[in-house]
């Protein structure tokens, strides 16, 4: 009995270092940051035309394009502003969508099944959950990276006017691309090829594009679809990125950034999880 | 820890080591030690649980159960201290191949907190050192077998581990390459570094190895230096008769009397003796015909068919 209760606390410390051992350091996973930047100066012109220009590509057609179409009807929808600048923000809100699930798709995959890449970060004082947490991090970045460029382009054609509204608008698309890229790469971990990322991309982010309230308000969708639809990040972020770009209250905002803080994180913690049973075995 | 007061000079120490995946035992409680200094290898064939013992002392595999400590600590416990001074270098692979050869150096050391400068040198250090430096600037893809394996060693030296752990470290490459990776490995180790390596080459671990543990199924089944072992369990010579037509139908009692004893394979008798001229002789006045026969010193390749009753490469 007595070398029971001698035993405990040694066994409990040893729990703890094992949770240590296990847990995200809280600076090294910067060091994955920095791979990933090291990468990213070698290849960033391959990147350009996603990150930067389509999603302008985007704007100009639909926002003039169907702005037309629309006409006279736009301020009906929109509560008075010009249909380019009622889908511009969230328009950009699912550009950090795209970006960031885009990012968290084919490249973490590459790292973890074909380069393994991975298999020599954690043979490294680096811990699985440092590569996921630096991972994740990269992502954010570059779509912060992108948004900021989006929201400059927005305020130099006046399609945006309040500088504040802009800064917003940045800082809900740095939320949707944690919202979105956490949860994929937690996918992309347990892949072996890249086929699983046409379900993910056809059935769910293709479509998430048109029914989160991204070119009309999602209250013209039928009861469920509404529903449905606030159970997933974009409509959250759209509702957050349009409230900013047009000054607009947002009833209940903080929970919208709680939804969409809520995915990135639990996202985190699966892809630690699911990564960690595919490399620690 | 009480026992490195007792073995001061023991690097890695396991008893009892154990890892299970489900219903399969890949390693089944072993006992090892790896000195300070020492050139260790794991020499069996594959599936033989080498791979991971490897990935257990680096602290990527926690084990199922047994002791196993690194520099006196626990790998489930302290792994990330434990990898901050162990080198380790895989079976496939794991260089980034859109990097430059000398950017992967330079972001590794990142890993292992290091600064930039010392990175730096280091890395232009090791470059030259594994015969990098021409191309040093060039992507990682297109350079051979040889150079990219020797860019992997390169790199999981760069904060200067006490310990290097290479798991087949020679496998596909041609045989100039592989002598010019050992000689690298002989004078690494020349240099202080304990290097631990696995392989199913005996030729590889008999030039390399002080000490070396043979594994079979999932089990140590001996362990000593590459002469010791050969001196324990082969005789001095060994004679092959090769039958193409197979050995099922040549009568024991003849082979029994050939040399100190024989292992029967598909097409071919190997008998260890003495005197492998002198056996021949005698196999040939039994009247055995075989197609060739060779005589040649005994090499760890008998070792391993003496105690597991199989050859290597099957």
């Amino acid at each position: 009995m007595s070398a029971a209760q001698s035993a405990a606390p040694a066994r409990s410390l040893s729990r703890l270092a094992a949770i240590r051992e296990a847990a995200p350091h809280p600076t090294r996973w910067r060091h994955v940051v920095g791979y990933m930047l090291a990468v990213y100066r070698r290849e960033w012109q391959g990147s350009v035309f996603s990150a930067f220009i389509e999603p302008l590509i985007v704007l100009a057609g639909l926002g003039i394009g169907l702005g037309v179409l629309v006409g006279d009807k736009a301020a009906a929808i929109t509560g008075g502003v010009s249909y380019v600048a009622y889908i511009a923000p969230a328009l950009m809100a699912s550009s950090a969508m795209n970006l960031g699930a885009g990012e968290a798709a084919w490249p973490i995959l590459a790292r973890v099944a074909w380069v393994r890449i991975y298999h020599a970060i954690i043979a490294t004082p680096l811990n699985a959950a440092d590569v996921m947490v630096g991972a994740i991090a990269f992502i954010v970045g570059k779509v912060a990276f992108a948004a900021t460029f989006f929201a400059a382009v927005l305020l130099i054609t006046g399609i945006t006017t309040s500088p504040g509204g802009a800064v917003g608008m940045i800082a809900v698309s740095i939320l949707t691309a944690f919202a979105f890229a956490a949860p994929i790469v937690a996918f992309s971990v347990t892949q072996k090829t890249d086929q699983g990322f046409a379900f993910i991309f056809r059935l769910i982010i293709t479509p998430l594009a048109f029914f989160s309230g991204t070119y009309f308000p999602i209250e013209n969708l039928p009861g469920p679809a509404q529903l449905l639809s606030w159970c997933t990040p974009l409509a959250h972020a759209v509702a957050l990125s349009r409230s900013f770009a047009l000054g607009t209250p947002l009833t209940l905002g903080w929970l919208h950034i709680l939804a969409l803080l809520l995915w990135g994180l639990c996202g985190t913690v699966a892809a630690i999880y699911l990564f960690r049973r595919r490399m620690l075995k | 820890m009480t026992n490195s007061a007792a073995e001061p000079t023991a690097l890695i120490r396991a008893r009892g080591l154990t890892k299970a995946f489900g219903a399969r035992t890949a390693v089944a409680g072993i006992d090892f030690d790896v000195r300070d200094g020492e050139f260790f290898g794991f020499l069996g064939p594959n599936g033989a649980g080498k791979t991971t013992t490897m990935r257990m002392i680096a602290g990527v595999s926690p084990r199922t159960s047994g002791t196993l400590e690194i520099f006196g600590e626990d790998p489930d416990l302290h792994g990330s201290a434990i990898r901050g001074r162990i080198g380790v270098v895989h079976q496939q692979e794991t260089l980034d191949m859109e990097l430059s050869v000398r950017e992967n150096l330079l972001v590794f050391g990142r890993f292992f907190g290091m600064d930039r400068a010392s990175i730096a040198s280091r890395a232009d250090e090791l470059l030259e050192l594994f015969q990098l430096s021409d191309r040093a600037k060039d992507q990682v893809e297109p350079l051979s077998g040889g150079m990219k394996r020797r860019l992997s060693i390169a790199r999981s030296l760069i904060a200067t581990p006490r310990i290097l752990m290479l798991d087949e470290p020679t496998t596909g490459l041609d045989p100039q390459a592989r002598h010019l990776l050992w000689d690298a490995l002989q004078r690494l180790k020349r240099g202080g570094t304990t290097i631990v390596l696995t392989t199913h080459y005996m030729d590889e671990a008999e030039q390399l190895c002080d000490r070396l543990v043979v594994m079979d199924q999932a089990k140590i089944v001996a362990e000593g230096s590459p002469r010791q072992l050969i001196s324990e369990h082969a005789s001095r010579e060994v004679l092959e008769l090769r039958f193409p037509n197979g050995t099922d139908s040549i009568d024991a009692a003849i082979l029994d009397g050939i040399g100190d004893r024989y292992e029967r394979l598909a097409e071919r008798v190997i008998i260890g003796c003495e005197n492998g001229e002198a056996a021949h002789a005698r196999a040939l006045a039994h009247g055995l015909n075989p197609e060739s026969w060779l005589v040649r010193r005994s090499s760890l390749e008998d070792v391993f068919l003496r105690l597991t009753g199989r050859s290597l490469d099957e």
